[in-house]
């Protein structure tokens, strides 16, 4: 147990110096538009507000120090306040904190849909090596891992919604209805990923010696397989579910918007089409320590499963 | 006459020189040919490109002309129909290939380039220079590159050359990492140490021996790079932080059909239909030139 909160300690330590370059591109990002001035202050501003935001950055002085004024206000939770025509003046952590429930309840069901769909079909895949049926399951990894969201999301709208009338197209009022086209939009594309890597580990395991012995031994074929090669076929799975995560946040956005699905993924993309830039900033801040984070709980989870990690 | 002997021989003598990549093009012409994959993904990528650059020859209407005939349905006039303005969806497609091809191709090449030196500089060198850029590649690498795509995207504004740029800068770390292990592992072959031995510097022994030997995974990863800068640059464009109109781009394009689903499904989906098509090209050719490049890889993959 010792050796797995040490373990734990150091990749939280080694998560820091992520997290302080994530906030320095965000930061950053101000001065690629040229002017900051012109994109924190709202189309309306008088003279005296674009003093006060000058003011509150600190855009006279050395950039350094600004860094570390942006810094401080984001451990205060202040992200700055929305410059967007409707919302001007609101606070981007409380538009945020409104948002965020919305996408975590979209990537939940997401990533079940995605592991749940994907490690069976996966495994079965591999057991049927070279048949038509893993063949075909194949082709459907293929075809879903290049198919991109929007356009996904798009297709099964247009089933569902608009020729079968089984489902609403977009927004929430449907209650849990409205989530089951957004989340298996999110869901599929990953799912084809996972298919493939289960596929490929499960047929690696499988060649190996202690799988013949058991099999040997005359052990039921279903035991072999499930009591034992799928124990360490899962590792690969279990590895990338920081990468996973990452490509949901992204994955997140896009299905958002085409769902309207009001989450923080819709948030942005309004922000960037109504030039709304301290929202912009403040969102992809928040998924990048989504993504960070994600990335944390994977490594953790597989020192948890497989013990020679954390020993390493 | 002598000089151009000269040049010539030297041109052969510099191609003789690329050792590892002269072996891996011969593999790719001659295995390749047999190969399924390659040749499937190879036909379409061809077949897409020549209708893009055909395109302002090919007898369509211009991509921005407007008909009266809003809305159509596809006909023999119309093969995939017509949008909100009366414009032809065919002929938007294939204007929209020309700038996702363009977009996706420079924006693969610049990556490719960073990565290439990031890489090989912290493979070879190792040390203190090694620490500092391998660092930053997992940081790259950690953040999805279309998050940081539409970071980037957003902050630089709405343009064309900005979506390269924005794609360019978020998907080196991929060519990096591939970059530094191979340097990492050439660097300490017996070949390396005779070259030095002969006296070559560091940046001959980079280019002519470290980079040829990594030829192989580089090809097929650019492959795979190109079918996912579609992918972004569509993605970016479909939220408005990409190529804007009129210029005709398949994300956008999917956009603006969106509120018109109902009535005009065609909108959408022809332009879905021929952007799969060509990530799925991208996505075939690297997979195949994998196993053709690297036998050990086959059906291993992931």
């Amino acid at each position: 147990m010792a050796d797995l909160i040490s373990y734990i300690i150091r990749k939280i330590i080694l998560a820091i110096p992520v997290v302080v370059l994530a906030t320095l591109i965000v930061f950053l990002m101000l001065y690629l538009t040229g002017d900051p001035v012109a994109q924190l202050r709202s189309p309306h501003s008088s003279v005296e507000d674009i003093q006060k935001i000058r003011e509150k950055y600190g855009f006279d002085q050395p950039i350094i120090v600004q860094y570390g004024r942006f810094l401080v206000n984001l451990v205060h939770g202040d992200l700055g306040s929305s410059v967007a025509q409707g919302t001007t003046g609101t606070s981007v952590s409380s538009l945020i904190v409104e948002k965020l429930p919305r996408t975590l309840e979209l990537m939940a069901i997401g990533l079940t849909i995605s592991y749940s769909l994907g490690i069976p079909l996966g495994v079965f895949s591999a057991l049927r090596q070279n048949t038509w049926k893993d063949r075909s399951v194949m082709v459907f990894t293929l075809v879903a891992y290049a198919m991109p969201a929007f356009w996904l999301g798009i297709l099964l709208m247009l089933l569902f919604s608009v020729y079968l009338h089984v489902l609403p197209t977009e927004g929430t009022v449907g209650g849990f209805k409205s989530l089951i086209l957004p989340a298996m939009t999110l869901g599929l594309g990953n799912a084809a990923l996972t298919t493939r890597m289960m596929r490929s580990s499960m047929l690696e395991v499988a060649r190996q010696d202690y799988i013949t012995q058991l099999r040997s031994r005359g052990l039921p074929e279903r035991d072999v397989i499930f009591k034992h090669a799928m124990k360490n076929a899962i590792l690969p799975v279990i590895t990338v579910i920081g990468l996973d995560i990452g490509w949901f946040v992204g994955g997140a956005v896009i299905v958002e918007t085409v769902f309207a699905w009001p989450g923080i993924g819709m948030l942005i993309t309004d922000s960037i089409t109504g030039s709304d830039f301290p929202t912009v900033q403040g969102c992809i801040l928040v998924l990048a320590f989504f993504v960070i984070l994600g990335n944390l709980v994977a490594d953790i989870l597989y020192a948890f499963a497989d013990p020679r990690v954390r020993l390493g | 006459m002598t000089r151009i002997r000269g040049r010539l021989s030297d041109r052969l003598l510099s191609w003789r020189m690329l050792g590892g990549a002269r072996q891996t093009f011969v593999d790719i012409f001659t295995r390749g040919r047999k190969n399924g994959m390659v040749v499937t993904g190879f036909t379409i990528i061809l077949v897409v490109t020549l209708l893009a650059v055909l395109s302002p020859w090919l007898p369509v209407a211009k991509p921005t002309a407007l008909s009266p005939d809003l809305l159509q349905a596809p006909s023999s006039s119309h093969w995939f129909g017509t949008d909100q303005l009366g414009r032809d969806v065919f002929s938007r497609v294939l204007w929209g290939a020309r700038i996702s091809l363009v977009v996706a191709t420079l924006a693969i090449v610049f990556s490719l380039l960073i990565g290439v030196v990031m890489g090989l500089t912290a493979g070879y060198f190792g040390g203190t220079v090694d620490y500092v850029i391998a660092g930053t590649i997992d940081l790259f690498w950690t953040f999805p590159a279309f998050l940081l795509a539409l970071a980037f995207a957003a902050a630089l504004g709405p343009s064309l050359t900005n979506v390269i740029i924005a794609i360019s800068i978020s998907y080196w770390a991929g060519f990096a990492r591939l970059m530094r292990g191979q340097a990492l592992s050439v660097r300490e072959r017996l070949f390396v140490e005779a070259s030095r031995a002969l006296g070559a510097n560091n940046r001959r022994i980079m280019f002519t021996h470290v980079l040829p030997n990594c030829i192989a995974p580089l090809i097929v990863w650019a492959s795979v790079g190109v079918a996912d800068a579609i992918t972004i640059e569509s993605s970016l464009s479909f939220l408005g932080a990409g190529t804007q109109p009129p210029t005709p781009s398949w994300g956008y394009m999917l956009h603006s059909g969106l509120d018109a689903l109902h009535e005009a499904p065609w909108i959408s989906t022809f332009p879905g239909v021929v952007l799969l098509i060509t990530v799925l090209g991208f996505n075939l050719l690297g997979d195949g030139l994998r196993d053709v490049l690297d036998p050990r890889m086959k059906g291993l993959r992931l």
